[in-house]
């Protein structure tokens, strides 16, 4: 993805939050009665970003990253909700190469995500949506010398709710989710089509709502 | 509306199906030869360097006169961006007793048998890389010296271009490209003329750096 169709993107997923916050902010009373939120920390893992091959294969690869998501949803039908997720992370990233590893630094993800949740059984929810992920290095360098990333992502998941208060729910979830990776470095390089990253993440918080 | 469990497990098989493809990385087979190929009693012995991550960063302390600390940060600015995983990175000190190379002005003075002497130069300023080895032959001995040389009298036209790129040419030796590239596209070439580095210069750097060296560096 090239700078300034980055730069639309990130533009775009901030007119987005600052539009649902809008439309929370300014929902009506029932509205915000149905309203479903929760707050949530634990962690990403990733599969590698890059397998690179030199002399030998050189893969890098984010490290487990802590992770906070924060999300909220609205009834769509009976059994239904549409929502957004908000997921941050942020971690070391690493190369390695024939059993040698080198630290490359940090790297900060950011990811806003619109999906559907409906139920499974019992206290087990599904969630399925598409969203966008921004990568965010800490220092430009390396595969990141023209700058961080956006890309489109897709994922589904699992959550699973369990009643501790009157009013809040213990909420553990599970989400898989899948991207392509490439940044404008890595094509200004010669490197071709993308790579197949996947991440999955389990977090644990509390949830309040209509539900 | 209702689909179950089968929704979430439908889009997981997708998007794994779409994850098969990797990237595809780009040749590096416009490398030129890196190493310095040396005749011995036996035949030819190859000596081939680079600098280990736990040397990380390269200290270069570097003379203060004719604009030379910009040149160097220049030049190690430049022959970092070549590399994508931290392979290299340099860093300016100021004592020079703890530095790994040496950048001064001047003229190389004659070196001994066990340097390596290894040069650039374009009409306006000439350098030298001298790489001295330790007694056994398989370790360099701290500091490399880099020797950056006036042909011209300063403030001669094109003698800061040239003072520019033939640093960076020689920090180019000091990283361990122990030869010149026989295309004068390249920062590398013996009679260096650009200023910036070539796709086979940054090609030639990545390999030596994940090629295993025969020389490793001396311990202080």
């Amino acid at each position: 993805m090239t700078a300034p169709i980055s730069a639309a993107i990130l533009a775009s997923m901030r007119s987005i939050l600052a539009a649902l916050i809008i439309a929370v902010a300014s929902t009506t009373t029932e509205l915000q009665a149905q309203l479903d939120y929760n707050a949530r920390v634990g962690v990403t893992w990733s599969t590698a970003l890059i397998r690179d091959d030199i002399v030998a294969e050189v893969e890098t690869q984010p490290r487990l990253a802590p992770t906070l998501v924060l999300g909220a949803s609205l009834p769509i039908a009976p059994l239904y909700q549409a929502g957004l997720e908000v997921a941050l992370t942020s971690s070391g990233y690493r190369a390695e190469e024939a059993g040698i590893s080198r630290d490359l630094g940090t790297l900060r993800t950011g990811s806003v995500n619109l999906g559907l949740q409906g139920p499974i059984s019992g206290s087990f929810r599904w969630r399925a949506g598409a969203g966008l992920l921004g990568y965010w290095p800490k220092n430009e360098r390396g595969i990141f010398l023209r700058g961080g990333t956006t890309r489109f992502l897709a994922g589904a998941g699992v959550d699973y709710r369990r009643p501790v208060h009157s009013q809040w729910e213990m909420i553990v979830s599970v989400r898989y989710d899948f991207h392509r990776f490439t940044t404008e470095e890595l094509q200004a390089r010669g490197f071709s089509q993308s790579q197949g990253v996947q991440r999955v993440s389990a977090t644990v918080g509390l949830a309040r709502g209509g539900r | 509306m209702r689909c179950g469990v089968r929704c979430p497990l439908w889009l997981v098989a997708g998007t794994i199906l779409l994850s098969c493809a990797d990237i595809a990385a780009p040749s590096r087979g416009n490398a030129y030869e890196w190493r310095r190929l040396l005749p011995s009693a036996s035949g030819v012995d190859t000596l081939s360097f680079h600098w280990a991550s736990s040397d990380l960063p390269v200290r270069f302390w570097v003379e203060d006169s004719l604009n030379l600390p910009a040149h160097v940060l220049s030049g190690i600015d430049q022959w970092e961006a070549v590399f994508l995983y931290g392979e290299f990175s340099g860093a300016v000190v100021s004592d020079s007793s703890t530095a790994d190379v040496i950048v001064k002005t001047g003229i190389a003075p004659k070196g001994g048998f066990s340097i390596t002497r290894l040069g650039g130069m374009a009409p306006e300023c000439q350098g030298a890389t001298d790489v001295e080895l330790s007694a056994s032959g398989q370790e360099i001995v701290r500091p490399i010296r880099v020797y950056i040389d006036p042909r011209f009298a300063v403030g001669s036209p094109g003698l800061d271009e040239c003072m520019a790129l033939t640093t960076t040419h020689e920090i180019g030796h000091a990283l361990g490209i122990f030869a010149h590239s026989p295309n004068p596209e390249d920062i590398m070439y013996g009679d260096p003329i650009v200023s910036a580095l070539s796709r086979s210069d940054r090609s030639t750097a990545e390999l030596a750096y994940h090629t295993q060296p025969t020389l490793g560096i001396a311990p202080r």
